[in-house]
């Protein structure tokens, strides 16, 4: 092999599909690709307002040459990578950082030297379990709400479990189920999303047998804190002629994997992958309308052992992205009422990280009335569970800072009346850091195609 | 030391002169310094900035020399059991692997396990499965693979823990002092004279016996005296990968040829080497051809090879003695010359009536200490010293305290801690002292190779360092990824903060700057050239360096 025959992209793309399995040892990570520059640090949201994370750069591709040579990183600094993969979009030499630092995360939990005070291993298994802490939830949702509302047992949590008194944490709604949207009669529901805000919504006759079918993966927030949304987006779907096909998913892993459970996360990517094997195997897409749980469908699902696993990756869309490609094709219908409607908009981290743009805002833009500004103003802080928990919720709230000062100035000044986002953590942290409603921009959507009409839009 | 007598002139009064600061030189001086024989080292550079630092660092553990040179074979087994007693901080023993590859001399298995036996080297089989597992880039059509006790050494820090033990033992050392000129005093060797390169003063040191120990340069410095030496002068290129690529050195089992080690050493790994004749020892600049074939060769052993990111290529230039090769096979040939098949020692007065001078040439850096040992005994004869050799014995320094790793834990990122520890020893305490009273001197100055600011601090103002390069050696400030890219702009300061040592600051950060180019321009593709591109914008864009970077050294 002549050494000038090493091109990088060919090499990179091979990379990624044939190294899958890091204990192969393989520059999977792109290790070597790392310039140094800096680029990476110079944008965490994390390492900008907290000096004791050496930031990504440090303890990604740094640490990585060192661990190779068998010296380990203290494993407490790890922890404070939110995984909001901000560093991942910004550095110029595709380097994995997230992957070294979830990787070194996974080891040290299977050494058992990660094992912190028991107490923090606990909440991490029932922040990570958002599944589960969402199923007992929605059992009967206002006990849960109302315990959780409850100082004292805020108190409580923050004692006995290290999750933040303070921190917002989301309202657990009706469980969000496929057969909720079988029933064809054309009349108005109302789904609450608390008692602050509710959103109108039409039961429809779209989702007849059609021959355009989509998968459609809710989610965790969707499936136990916001089913409202996952209402409309299987809504706005059908109103384009699909039939949304929502198979018993699991949590897709992220939640687990951010807290250190790697093993069952990818057990639950082996599940899901199961579930969605037939329809991929048909060519059928898999629409994500949580930015999260769309990144890993598309970057860690490829990774894992099971059938199914080399199609998601391409077969997978964030909901507006889908959206976008049906309007580029000619076929997005645009039977839209105006909507009278200033918004703006905060994009999710984790949709950054898809490399997609910001196809809710150019959909959004398609629309009559509606205003929509970008506000670019970095990472909520909330990241999942991270700003959950005790220790870390001052930091995710000051990492939030700037977001939420300039919502509150756009506020202000009646720039915009709420913000947008496709992430329900996001929605959550906004109107915590700054008092704005948010909602998500699928809703907008849904009032433009005279589905219902959505509160938060008014 | 001694005081200057004629004007201009500084004079030193010894016993014994040791010519040249490599391996076998420090060695000699560590070894007569505990024997209590008052000795003077003299190098023309830093220490170890000959061969003994562009070398491959393997501590042999004689197998590669089981089937060709047995008696090489047996010196290397027993020196690497000494070394790994008294230098353990020195070396990582991180055992070494002999693989047999399709195509590779099957009958010479047989011969080398044989050798092995013959030379008590213990050898163990590992299942080629096994293998695979350990060590997954290794070439699956491996046919079989056997474990040696090779290790990683690093030569710059045996080299210093050297002259440091013998200073504790009363040695004394000279660096950047060139010897121009072996005195006599008739049939006697009287001292040497020469010239202090940092101040362009002369000096002279007056001795009873002078012990040439310059390596690839000893035929030069004999002459002076008028003594006649054969040195070939063989160049051998080595190349640096981005990161540790085996966990262990690997070794392919067939007769000794080009290409065929790979060295773990920290952060990379060491890959060569190839042999050529060179008119000078000074001669050690990497070619494209001799980068290409090294690469050509490797594919065998690690598939994919060009495409692991190299970040610079380097050579060293072996002292061959000729007779001394010519005779392979031969023993203890002629009166007064001690010859293993090694190594030579010669009296030059045995060979052309010049007393009191001894040369040392030939052998590898894992037989230093025998080789030190062996003209230590010579000299101590002549000397009628009788205090026996305890090199073998004593640690070159004490074990490291547990209460100093757990303070180094304790102010700095364990990485970082460790990496210190590694490189500083018990030397590290003043360095947390630092960072205890200024953390903010605990931030990373390379981050590459994470050292920290109170660190390089300590190396700038050490009086053995005289430029960013002896820096770089004593921290690997500007050895890792990067080569020099952020650290070199960052060292600056502390430099300019020193005075007049390093003036003038900027022909420092030139000469550094060609140093690392130096290196990476016969690997410039790839990652590398993305680098390098980027350091070209920070020194020749935004430090606006680009029309006088032409100094060389
Ligand atoms: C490419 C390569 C790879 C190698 N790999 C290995 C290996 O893996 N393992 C191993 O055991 N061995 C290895 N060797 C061999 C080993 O490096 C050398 O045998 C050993 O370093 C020689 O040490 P030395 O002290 O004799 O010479 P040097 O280290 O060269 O020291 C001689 C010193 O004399 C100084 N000097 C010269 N002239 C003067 C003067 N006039 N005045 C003052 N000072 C002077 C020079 O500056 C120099 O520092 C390798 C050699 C090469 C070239
Ligand atoms: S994922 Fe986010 S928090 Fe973690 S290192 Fe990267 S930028 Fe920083
Ligand atoms: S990981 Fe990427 S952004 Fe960070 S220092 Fe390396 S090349 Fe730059």
């Amino acid at each position: 092999m002549n050494r000038r025959d090493v091109r990088r992209d060919g090499d990179r793309q091979a990379d990624n599909k044939l190294n899958l399995d890091p204990a192969r040892g393989e520059d999977w990570m792109h290790l070597d690709a790392c310039i140094k520059c800096g680029a990476c640090t110079a944008q965490c949201p994390v390492a900008a307002v907290y000096p004791l994370f050496p930031g990504p750069k440090s303890v990604g591709p740094d640490a990585e040459r060192l661990r190779l040579e068998g010296i380990a990183l203290a494993p407490g600094c790890l922890a404070y990578c939110t995984n909001c993969k901000t560093c991942e979009v910004t550095c110029p030499s595709s380097v994995r950082i997230t992957d070294m630092i979830l990787q070194v995360r996974r080891q040290e939990q299977e050494a058992g030297t990660g094992k912190a005070i028991c107490r923090l291993g606990m909440r991490d298994n029932l922040l990570g379990r958002a599944e589960y802490l969402g199923r007992l939830g929605t059992l009967w949702p206002p006990l849960a709400n109302t315990v959780l509302g409850w100082k004292i047992t805020r108190r409580l949590l923050e004692k006995t479990l290290g999750i933040s008194a303070r921190a917002p944490l989301p309202r657990y709604g009706r469980k969000f189920r496929t057969s909720d949207i079988v029933p064809l009669v054309g009349e108005t529901q109302s789904y609450g999303r608390g008692e602050t805000e509710s959103y109108g919504c039409v039961k429809t006759d779209q989702n007849r047998r059609s021959a355009k079918k989509v998968v459609y993966f809710p989610g965790c927030f969707i499936s136990y804190n916001d089913e409202a949304t996952g209402q409309a987006v299987v809504k706005v779907l059908e109103h384009n002629g699909f039939e949304v096909i929502v198979p018993h998913f699991h949590c897709c892993g992220v939640p687990l994997t951010a807290n250190g459970r790697f093993r069952e996360a990818t057990a639950n990517a082996q599940h899901n992958l199961g579930l969605m094997q037939p329809y991929l195997e048909q060519g059928i897409p898999v629409i994500a309308s949580c930015t999260s749980c769309g990144l890993a469908l598309k970057e860690d699902y490829p990774r894992v052992s099971a059938p199914g696993a080399q199609r998601i990756g391409a077969q997978t869309y964030d909901l507006f992205e889908f959206l976008w490609v049906l309007h580029e094709r000619g076929e997005l219908r645009k039977d839209f009422r105006e909507v009278q409607v200033s918004l703006a908009y905060h994009a999710p981290c984790h949709l950054k990280a898809q490399g997609i743009g910001t196809p809710s805002v150019r959909i959004l833009r398609l629309i009559p009335g509606v205003k929509i500004q970008e506000l670019d103003a970095g990472c909520c802080g909330l990241s999942g569970s991270f700003g959950f928990k005790a220790e870390k919720y001052e930091l995710a709230l000051q990492i939030g800072s700037t977001l939420f000062q300039r919502v509150q100035e756009g506020v202000k000044e009646e720039a915009f009346q709420a913000v947008a986002t496709e992430c329900g953590g996001c929605q959550v942290q906004i109107e915590h850091g700054s008092g704005a409603p948010s909602l998500n921009p699928v809703w907008v959507l849904y009032q433009a195609y005279g589905l219902g009409i959505s509160s938060a839009i008014g | 030391m001694g005081q200057g007598l004629e004007k201009g002139s500084v004079r030193y009064s010894v016993q014994v002169v040791i010519i040249g600061g490599g391996a076998t030189g420090v060695g000699i001086l560590r070894d007569l310094s505990l024997r209590g024989i008052s000795a003077l080292l003299i190098e023309q550079g830093d220490l170890a900035h000959g061969t003994s630092s562009r070398f491959h660092g393997l501590l042999h553990s004689g197998a590669r020399y089981a089937v060709k040179d047995p008696i090489s074979a047996a010196e290397c087994i027993q020196e690497n059991a000494i070394l790994k007693r008294i230098a353990p901080n020195c070396l990582v023993s991180t055992g070494g692997w002999f693989v047999q590859m399709p195509g590779d001399e099957t009958d010479y298995v047989e011969a080398w396990l044989q050798g092995c036996q013959e030379a008590n080297i213990p050898v163990r089989e590992i299942p080629v499965q096994e293998a695979l597992e350990q060590e997954p880039l290794l070439a699956k059509d491996v046919l079989r693979v056997f474990e040696v006790p090779d290790a990683a050494v690093d030569g710059f820090k045996l080299v210093w823990d050297n002259a440091k033990s013998a200073r504790r033992h009363g040695g004394r050392y000279l660096t950047y002092h060139r010897v121009n000129e072996v005195l006599r005093d008739g049939e006697r060797v009287a001292g040497v004279q020469g010239e202090n390169l940092l101040t362009g003063e002369p000096f002279t040191v007056e001795s009873l016996m002078v012990v040439n120990a310059t390596g690839a340069w000893a035929d030069r410095v004999a002459a002076t005296a008028g003594a006649s030496l054969d040195v070939v002068c063989d160049k051998g290129v080595l190349l640096a990968f981005n990161r540790r690529l085996f966990q262990r050195v690997i070794n392919r089992l067939r007769s000794p040829g080009d290409g065929d080690i790979f060295v773990p050493h920290e952060t990379i790994t060491i890959f060569g080497t190839t042999s050529e004749r060179v008119d000078t020892p000074l001669d050690h600049q990497p070619t494209d051809r001799e980068v290409q074939r090294l690469l050509d060769v490797g594919e065998t052993l690690l598939p994919g090879i060009a495409g692991k990111r190299l970040i610079r290529a380097f050579a060293g230039v072996r002292p061959l003695h000729r007779e001394d090769r010519e005779l392979t096979g031969a023993s203890g040939e002629g009166e007064g010359r001690e010859v293993s098949r090694t190594f030579a020692l010669i009296d030059h007065e045995v060979e052309e009536g010049i007393k009191g001078f001894l040369s040392v040439v030939g052998g590898k850096f894992t037989t230093y200490r025998l080789m030190a040992e062996k003209a230590s005994d010579w000299v101590a004869g002549k000397l009628g010293e009788t205090a026996p050799c305890r090199t073998a014995e004593e640690p070159l320094l004490p074990a490291l305290s547990e209460r100093l790793r757990r303070k180094a834990l304790a102010l700095l990122p364990c990485a970082a801690a460790e990496k210190m520890l590694e490189r500083l020893g018990q030397e590290a305490v003043a360095v947390l002292e630092t960072i205890r009273e200024d953390p903010g001197k605990g931030q990373l100055l390379c981050e590459c190779e994470m050292v920290t600011v109170a660190e390089v601090e300590k190396a700038v103002a050490d009086p053995d360092a005289h430029h960013l390069a002896d820096v770089r050696r004593k921290t690997r400030l500007g050895m890792g990824t990067c080569q020099g890219a952020f650290c070199t702009y960052r060292a600056l300061p502390l430099m300019w903060r020193e005075g007049e040592k390093y003036d003038p600051l900027g022909r420092e950060l030139i000469r550094f700057l060609n140093q690392r180019w130096k290196g990476i321009r016969p690997i410039l593709w790839g990652e590398q050239l993305r680098e390098t591109e980027f350091t070209r914008a920070i020194y020749a864009g935004l430090l606006d360096l680009q029309d006088k970077g032409t100094t060389t050294e």
